[in-house]
């Protein structure tokens, strides 16, 4: 009969076991969530919930820096923001969406600016003008943590919006004080997920028309609507009989459409220039002299222009169009419409996010690694077994050891199954290391509780034998803990999940498997004892 | 019960300057490795992509040797090295050029649609802020540990000895980076952290044994050489299996984790049983004195 008060850790070691079993095999997982992948590209078929990050499931990652520069804290008055934002803007050449004026307090705001050809002197003295005196050392490179969110928002959501499962956006901190956005889509390469995320994507519709002056006909150009002014935006929709080119139907808030209407109709597009738009935006890089055009600009790339139907013009005449102000926004193709619709609907990103590092895996090659690694660490366990048997050449340690050694990565699986961490190379790497350190502080238990110089009577001995082995345990784990836990929190990227396994590891060990082996070891000292 | 048991080291014919003039010297030899290297190429060890920026290309080309590889590429490119990986048709090509474009459509044209396995970029400035940070972690790592341990014993010698065998530990895989020509990547400081780690498990034991159990020195010293041999030939073999499998496989990071813990776990072996040691002895017979 087991004496549960004796083995009490044992049990708990099992109990344990158990629990991680149901959360790798059973219900207890954290959701599978979609992984970007399809069944038929998944080559390796895995029965246990663990999910995989790109190392082993394919796919892309990007870390970009958001390009701008901000001073904070500096005294502009709540009144005078919007005035100011625009001063800045006009003293650098800036359009107004490139600089922000974040208020603080009543007399305290953050000034970003968003444009890398500004540099800090330009920064400085645009401020001056505005009555602000800051040096070049006020300036620091990056954004606020508003636009970094800002943007993170923006990019999840055109990347939810194209239908790329399991793919995150998340901001991290580095100790040299930069922050980046790190994106990372399964299943996706890298020219693709560039193409997403690496345009601001900012809309702008602009006016081209010709207008009579003193110098004879001149072309005007003017922008109508941005980002911001569309109340709803329709799926994209591919040419078809009724409308010649793909589109994307949008409707405008009341206000832009009324402002809208006026241009149109002041502008002659509702009259002369019905019809009169023959741009090509293969060959034409800008607005057309002596044309009626309405061009689609992205990111300041004139990619569509497009001419006023005559029932459009008609609704605008009529005034029907301030009631439902709709209309359709064509494009060259499906594909621009589709991407002129997520640019519309994901809004615009505060700034340009300059790529700071790409890196691809294709998913058949990532898969490949699963069981390859897999066999390396089985690999590895085995040579170990084999070394531990060598040394004790008894199986009533060899194997227990064996087994807690193995249980330890079982509930380290376990865990990470259950908190759906997403395993990569260097989490297998952190189990290796694991299992390395695991051994050492068994082969150190074994050692101090099975010598045989002293005389073993009672359960005394063995419990200030225990203490004393676990003492050296819990040090050596004290040190690997802090060798380990700069890289837990730097953002060296590959390395954290090596980190974080390593330390989590450390931790079961020292407060779970390690005790229940050394309930083991006293099973076997007392039979000893009771044979000699 | 059939414990294997190691030698016994007779420590008692040697004196501890003995001792310790063989880690002295080969630390004092990886130092001057160590140096030489800075002065020629100005970092301690030669940097790999991830910390100077650049770009990585894997990919499978069948038939084709790495001659034929490099061939085919130095035409076009300013190709930093080729090499071979795994046991496959795959190849490792890495550059300094951050617009890779080109180089991705040449290699695809070369060897298939499907050809290129993985690929990395980095930007030159990520890369040196990557420098920082490893640099520092390193530090904070070597600093953390060298204050706990100064606290669990609480006395200078051995605390000196357990963070300079550490030390040593960490500088002697380095120079032998140099030699063998690896380059630094986050694998490999990954590893450099892992030797801390594994290092001051068998000096703590031994400190242990020694510092705080009566009896005779010797005896001490060789129950805790026991074990503490046992561990490090245990992790030996269980590293050097994860190195030579995984490179046999070529999956990447594991192999090079393994092959700097291996060097460091044989440059533990011989910095605790010489200098830990001899610090040890010095410290016990005639540093307790004074």
């Amino acid at each position: 009969m087991i004496d549960v008060r004796d083995n009490w850790r044992v049990l708990l070691l099992l109990g344990l076991c158990v629990l991680a079993a149901l959360a790798l095999f059973g219900p207890l997982g954290a959701d599978a969530g979609e992984t970007g992948l399809n069944e038929s590209e998944q080559s390796f078929d895995d029965p246990t919930n663990l999910q995989y990050g790109l190392d082993l499931s394919g796919g892309t990652r990007i870390r970009g820096k958001l390009i701008g520069m901000t001073t904070e804290g500096v005294s502009i008055s709540a009144e005078d923001q919007g005035s100011v934002e625009r001063s800045i803007a006009d003293e650098l050449g800036l359009e107004g969406i490139d600089v922000t004026v974040r208020q603080r307090g009543q007399n305290s705001a953050d000034v970003e600016v968003f444009n890398k050809s500004v540099t800090k002197s330009d920064f400085v003295d645009a401020l001056s003008t505005v009555g602000v005196d800051i040096t070049v050392d006020d300036i620091r490179d990056g954004v606020t943590g508003e636009s970094r969110s800002a943007a993170v928002d923006t990019l999840s959501e055109r990347i939810d919006k194209t239908g790329l499962g399991g793919s995150s956006v998340t901001t991290i901190g580095s100790a040299t004080g930069g922050n980046f956005i790190d994106v990372e889509v399964p299943g996706e390469d890298r020219e693709s997920v560039k193409e997403l995320i690496g345009d601001a994507g900012r809309v702008q519709i602009i006016a081209g028309y010709p207008v009579e002056s003193s110098n004879g006909t001149e072309l005007r150009t003017e922008q109508v609507l941005t980002g911001e002014d569309f109340s709803s935006i329709a799926p994209a929709e591919p040419a078809n009989e009724q409308n010649p080119a793909a589109n994307v139907p949008v409707t405008l808030e009341s206000q832009a459409g009324e402002r809208y209407a006026t241009v149109m109709q002041e502008g002659g597009f509702t009259s002369n220039g019905i019809g009169r738009c023959s741009f090509d935006a293969a060959t034409h890089s800008g607005p057309q002299e002596g044309e009626w055009c309405l061009y689609t600009v992205v990111d300041g790339e004139y990619v569509y222009g497009a001419s006023m139907s005559p029932d459009l013009a008609e609704s605008i005449n009529s005034g029907s169009f301030l009631t439902t102000p709709s209309f359709i926004l064509q494009t060259g193709n499906f594909e621009e419409a589709q991407q002129l619709e997520i640019n519309l609907r994901s809004g615009a990103l505060p700034t340009e996010l300059s790529i700071e590092s790409a890196s691809f895996i294709s998913p058949s090659q990532a898969q490949q690694f699963k069981p390859l690694a897999l066999l390396t660490a089985i690999t590895a366990w085995i040579t170990v077994a084999f070394v531990v048997y060598i040394w004790y050449r008894d199986v009533r340690v060899a194997v227990p050891m064996f087994l807690t050694a193995t249980s330890e990565v079982f509930l380290l699986l376990g865990f990470a199954a259950s908190f759906g961490m997403a395993l990569d190379l260097s989490h297998i790497a952190g189990l290796i290391a694991v299992i390395g350190t695991g051994l050492d502080d068994l082969i150190i238990m074994a050692d101090e509780i099975l010598q045989r110089k002293e005389r073993v009577e009672t359960g005394r001995v063995f419990q200030s034998r225990f203490r004393k082995a676990f003492w050296i345990i819990a040090m050596a784990a004290g040190t690997t803990i802090i060798a380990m836990s700069p890289l837990a929190v730097l953002s060296l990227g590959d390395l954290q999940g090596f980190a974080i396994i390593t330390i989590i590891g450390v931790l079961i060990g020292v407060g779970i498997t390690r005790p229940a082996y050394g309930d083991v070891l006293r099973k076997l000292m007392l039979d000893d004892v009771k044979r000699s | 019960m059939g414990r294997i048991d190691v030698e016994r080291v007779p420590y008692q014919d040697y004196s501890n300057r003995q001792l310790a003039a063989i880690p002295l010297a080969v630390l004092a030899l990886a130092l001057g490795i160590i140096l030489i290297a800075y002065l020629v190429t100005g970092t301690p060890v030669a940097l790999g992509f991830e910390f100077t920026g650049g770009t990585t290309v894997q990919f499978t080309a069948e038939d084709a040797s790495t001659g034929d590889v490099r061939d085919v590429l130095e035409a076009e490119f300013d190709i930093e090295s080729v090499r071979a990986i795994g046991f496959g048709s795959d190849y490792e090509v890495e550059t300094q050029l951050e617009e890779t474009a080109q180089l991705e459509s040449v290699i695809t044209d070369e060897y298939g649609d499907n050809a290129i396995q993985s690929i990395d970029t980095r930007s030159a400035t990520f890369g040196s802020d990557t420098q920082q940070e490893a640099l520092l972690g390193i530090i904070i790592a070597f600093v953390g540990m060298s204050v706990l341990v100064a606290a669990m014993f609480r006395a200078l010698i051995p605390s000196v000895a357990v963070v300079a065998s550490a030390f040593s530990d960490i500088v002697v895989p380095v120079a032998l980076m140099n030699v063998f020509g690896i380059k630094l990547s986050l694998g490999a400081v990954a590893a450099l952290l892992m030797i801390i780690g594994y290092s001051v498990d068998s000096d703590i034991l031994l400190n242990n044994h020694v510092l705080r159990r009566r009896g005779d020195f010797y005896e001490s010293a060789y129950q805790a050489m026991r074990t503490g041999i046992s561990m490090t030939l245990t992790s030996l073999a269980a590293m050097t299996t994860m190195g030579i499998v995984s490179y046999y496989f070529g999956i990447d990071l594991l192999p090079e984790v393994a092959l700097i813990l291996v060097f460091g776990l044989a440059t533990d072996l011989m910095n605790t049983y010489l200098l830990n040691m001899s610090l040890l002895r010095w410290y016990k017979y005639e540093g307790v004195k004074r």
